[in-house]
């Protein structure tokens, strides 16, 4: 009955009691300061349905506006690459690079990279990449993925943090593990690699059409400290995140840090237009997929996300089996579904992460509506051959019982003799119900049968 | 990959479309935005002085940053030890206490201030551990919509919205302030 | 006004006596219910977990048999949101239950816009509001949207005398239950249920209720394996209490 995603969280759930309530009690308690951010606008959700419609606008006229994107990022001499997939990508940006004779590369947090698997090919052909948001960085010193598309390493303790910091020289007062003490340390040690980069790279939050504005959302100020000292700035940005205008633009600003964090902004909103005196600015639009989602009438909507990550926060069952618990590099509602259109075959097993709940749908920003999609998922699984197939049994049967009313009355007259079997005899292996549930009882004559006998005797009189 | 590639195929894959929203999203507004403005800079750890147009600013901003040693700015009538105009590399701005910009729009809503680049070197903004933006109290708008149809980009191309010092909740979600960038902004509203 | 009582599968098998209580509280409302013969199942379960092929037929029967009523009332969120939401995608013809039913709460709220009702219940209850009630319903505000939050199951609640109604923290957060879910995420959903029913529990209500039993099933199931002292009851049970 497992499935990748069920046996990852069982894993998850055999932490500590204290973890596994703080990983839970983390994300929850940002998903309330959401909650009191959205209250602060009256506005609130015609800002939603502003940016679910500006979105569906902006991804079904994908072209145009990339034609007028791209057409304004070259007017302020920006140099414009596009690439077909993640290798596509890998190999731009390298040759960009490598052209530049850059030694180092500082990079601002980009999920994008993270998809490309942009580091490692960087790091195999000698460059050394800082990752520079201070979540990213503990990562990449743990040698550990994201958990989580905005605070990617927030499942990790002050102590797994500070131990590490001591074990690579970047703290000094062992054992002072104060998160203020260890931003410090590490802002210190960061800042040298700001200094000497040959390059920095940042990601996308919105590419404006109108303008050629590239607008980069950060609390660190790292995007800005990363592409204010190189003589080199590489933007890796996905197809989807073009908008139309400033006008969208605020439309998107005022949701997505409140969505993400709740916060009314985030500390940075930066605007870059083009290179700085004396260097240059490169731009690099990524398909890997995208065009073909467009094409998708199922799922298409998936192109609205605008990555706050508020769907994970929200999703009960997230916040009770961790990031690592899905098969995809981005996790929660927004990834069971990205990670379908990546490759069906290979994560089906996220599908199961689901109760249906539908937080999701009501939590995001642009109404992407990620919890029904999942519904649309699992309905799709057996044109993949990834169905659960215990779990299709069992829905066979019961379509066969219920399908068949002599078959399902004679069971529910003669079910409550299976009050009597003894919970102990319960095989969880056969049974799932029965690893945390006691058995329901069965009542001793169902409805239909207590209904029909109380007519029969109104009609006799009795 | 070629961009009329993609651009066809994007085009070819496009089933059904729509149209942009006809009407703009009314943004919150507020009976008075200089308070509100105070008030939102201080919930995202902002400090916020109020000058008279006559205030001599440099007295200000000595008397909030007693001990600071190195200042640099290229605004006009402000005194510093260094010039992000005329340094010869971004590198020299490194170790600057405090550094001084000016602001051209402040948004009441969520504390930000935009900061266009004014510099030749705009990391004046981010290296220096404390920021001062100055701003004009009648720059204040109520929100987002009002700002990005107020704002103007110079010809360096970059400008950046402030709110409010680099913070970091990045271990166990506890807020540190002073991340990579300014550990401490203060906004002088002028006028 | 002729109403058809709906049944569900597991309400019948597993808590008789809400239907009995569903009944009985319609009948007092001066209504005409009739309960077809020969229901069984919408065909939720089947498809939430994956398999809406297999709900079309009985999608069809169930289309059959409650076609002609005026509404049709059952006393089960996820079932009437199933088969208003669901039904339309499902059946390839014009149907005419997706509109007419109606899960009893909102039936009582809404249809006959109940306002009193007799009898008394002094107990402290802690109301479950559960997801497709909440979300596809609209039972309750969803408290992820900002409008004016409202409740229909407390408004219903509070008719009865001497109850006490309360919610939980968290107040519309999944107990974990989701069909087929529970079965193949068994370790996630029963983390949840056990987290939902401390919540409901830290009220200090005697009594969970609800107006979906698959959530109360579930939760019961959690608090019998923790032997918590807390007991769970149907909405309908308690609303037809002391008529």
């Amino acid at each position: 009955m497992s499935t990748y995603h069920s046996k990852r969280a069982k894993e998850f759930l055999k932490n500590p009691e204290e973890k596994i309530s703080r990983h839970d009690q983390t994300f929850w308690s940002v998903r309330q300061k959401r909650d009191a951010a959205a209250a602060q606008l009256p506005e609130w959700e015609n800002l939603r349905e502003q940016a679910s419609r500006i979105k569906a606008h902006t991804v079904t006229h994908l072209a145009d506006y990339l034609e007028q994107f791209t057409t304004n990022l070259e007017k302020n001499g920006v140099i414009v690459h596009f690439a077909k997939d993640a290798q596509e990508f890998n190999e731009i940006a390298y040759g960009i690079l490598e052209t530049h004779k850059v030694r180092k590369l500082v990079k601002s947090k980009s999920m994008l990279t993270e998809e490309c698997g942009l580091n490692p090919y960087l790091m195999e052909r000698g460059i050394d990449v800082v990752e520079s948001d201070l979540g990213e960085r503990i990562l990449q010193l743990m040698h550990l993925k994201p958990a989580h598309i905005v605070m990617p390493a927030i499942h990790l303790t002050r102590d797994e943090v500070g131990e590490m910091f001591e074990e690579k020289g970047i703290s000094k007062e062992i054992g002072n593990h104060d998160p203020t003490y260890l931003t410090y340390c590490a802002r210190q040690n960061l800042r040298k690699d700001f200094m000497d980069a040959d390059a920095g790279m940042t990601g996308c939050n919105f590419g404006v059409a109108a303008t050629g504005d590239c607008v980069v959302c950060t609390n660190e100020g790292n995007a800005d400290m990363s592409t204010s000292v190189p003589k080199l700035h590489i933007v890796a940005m996905g197809l989807e995140k073009v908008i139309p205008d400033y006008a969208s633009l605020a439309v998107f600003h005022r949701l997505l840090s409140r969505s993400g964090t709740g916060q009314p902004a985030t500390s940075f909103t930066s605007h870059f237009r083009r290179a700085r005196p004396g260097a240059e600015m490169h731009v690099i639009l990524v398909d890997n997929g995208r065009s073909d989602i467009t094409a998708n009438t199922a799922h298409w909507e998936t192109l609205k996300c605008i990555r706050c990550g508020a769907c994970m926060n929200t999703c009960p069952v997230y916040r009770r089996s961790g990031g690592y618990s899905y098969s995809y590099f981005i996790p929660g509602p927004i990834g069971v579904n990205l990670s379908m259109l990546k490759d069906p075959k290979k994560h089906s097993g996220n599908v199961s992460a689901c109760s249906l709940c539908l937080s999701c749908d009501c939590v995001c920003p642009a109404k992407v509506t990620p919890g029904s999609q999942i519904y649309r998922w699992r309905q799709s699984l057996e044109t993949y051959g990834t169905e659960n197939k215990e779990k299709k049994v069992m829905a066979e049967g019961m379509k066969a019982v219920y399908e068949n009313y002599p078959v399902y009355d004679a069971l529910l007259r003669n079910s409550s003799v299976a009050n009597y079997i003894p919970e102990a005899w319960a095989d969880t292996s056969l049974n799932p119900w029965s690893i945390g549930h006691t058995m329901p009882r069965f009542a001793r004559k169902p409805f239909h049968a207590l209904f029909k006998q109380a007519m029969e005797e109104l009609k006799n009189g009795k | 990959m070629k961009k009329e590639d993609l651009l066809r195929r994007l085009r070819r894959h496009t089933i059904q479309q729509f149209d942009m929203p006809e009407t703009a999203v009314k943004g919150i507004t507020y009976p008075d935005v200089a308070r509100q403005f105070i008030e939102t800079s201080k919930n995202v750890g902002c400090k916020v002085i109020e000058a008279k147009e006559t205030d001599d600013l440099n007295a200000i901003i000595r008397q909030a940053y007693p001990d600071a040693q190195v200042f640099a700015s290229n605004v006009k009538g402000i005194q510093a030890d260094r010039n992000p105009d005329t340094v010869a590399e971004a590198q020299e701005l490194n170790g600057t206490d405090v550094g001084i910009v000016e602001g051209q729009v402040a948004v009441a809503e969520n504390g930000c201030v935009w900061v266009p680049q004014t510099m030749k070197e705009r990391v004046v903004c981010f290296v220096s551990e404390q920021l001062v933006i100055l701003v004009r109290r009648r720059r204040i708008v109520n929100n987002m919509h009002e700002a990005y149809s107020r704002i103007q980009m110079t010809d360096y191309g970059y400008g950046c919205f402030i709110s409010g010092p680099s913070k970091t909740a990045d271990i166990e979600q506890a807020l540190v302030m002073g991340a990579q960038a300014a550990r401490g902004v203060t906004v002088i509203l002028i006028g | 006004m002729r109403v058809g009582l709906f049944i569900p599968c597991y309400v019948d098998a597993l808590y008789p006596q809400v239907g009995v209580a569903t009944y009985r509280l319609l009948r007092k409302l001066k209504l005409n219910v009739v309960y077809p013969e020969r229901q069984t199942c919408c065909g939720q379960p089947m498809a939430n977990g994956g398999f809406e092929r297999m709900s079309e037929h009985l999608a069809e029967r169930f289309e059959d048999k409650f076609r002609d009523f005026d509404y049709v009332v059952t006393p089960s969120v996820s079932c009437a949101a199933f088969v208003r939401v669901n039904y339309p995608q499902i059946l390839d013809h014009a149907c005419q239950t997706p509109e007419k039913t109606m899960e009893l709460v909102e039936f009582l709220h809404d249809i006959l816009k109940v306002r009193e009702l007799p009898g008394s219940f002094p107990h402290v209850v802690s109301v479950h509001n559960s997801c497709h009630g909440v979300r596809e319903l609209g039972l309750s505000s969803p408290s992820e949207l900002q409008i004016k939050p409202f409740n229909k199951i407390v408004d219903l609640l509070r008719l009865k005398d001497g109850i006490t109604v309360k919610e939980p923290d968290r107040k519309d957060e999944c107990c974990g239950f989701g069909g087929m879910f529970a079965v193949e995420e068994p370790y996630v959903s029963s983390r949840m249920g056990n987290d939902k029913v401390k919540a409901h529990m830290a009220t200090g209500a005697e009594i969970v209720t609800g107006s979906d039993c698959s959530c109360l099933m579930h939760m019961q199931g959690v608090a019998a394996r923790q032997k918590y002292p807390v007991k769970f009851m149907h909405v309908a049970e308690i609303l037809a209490a002391g008529l």
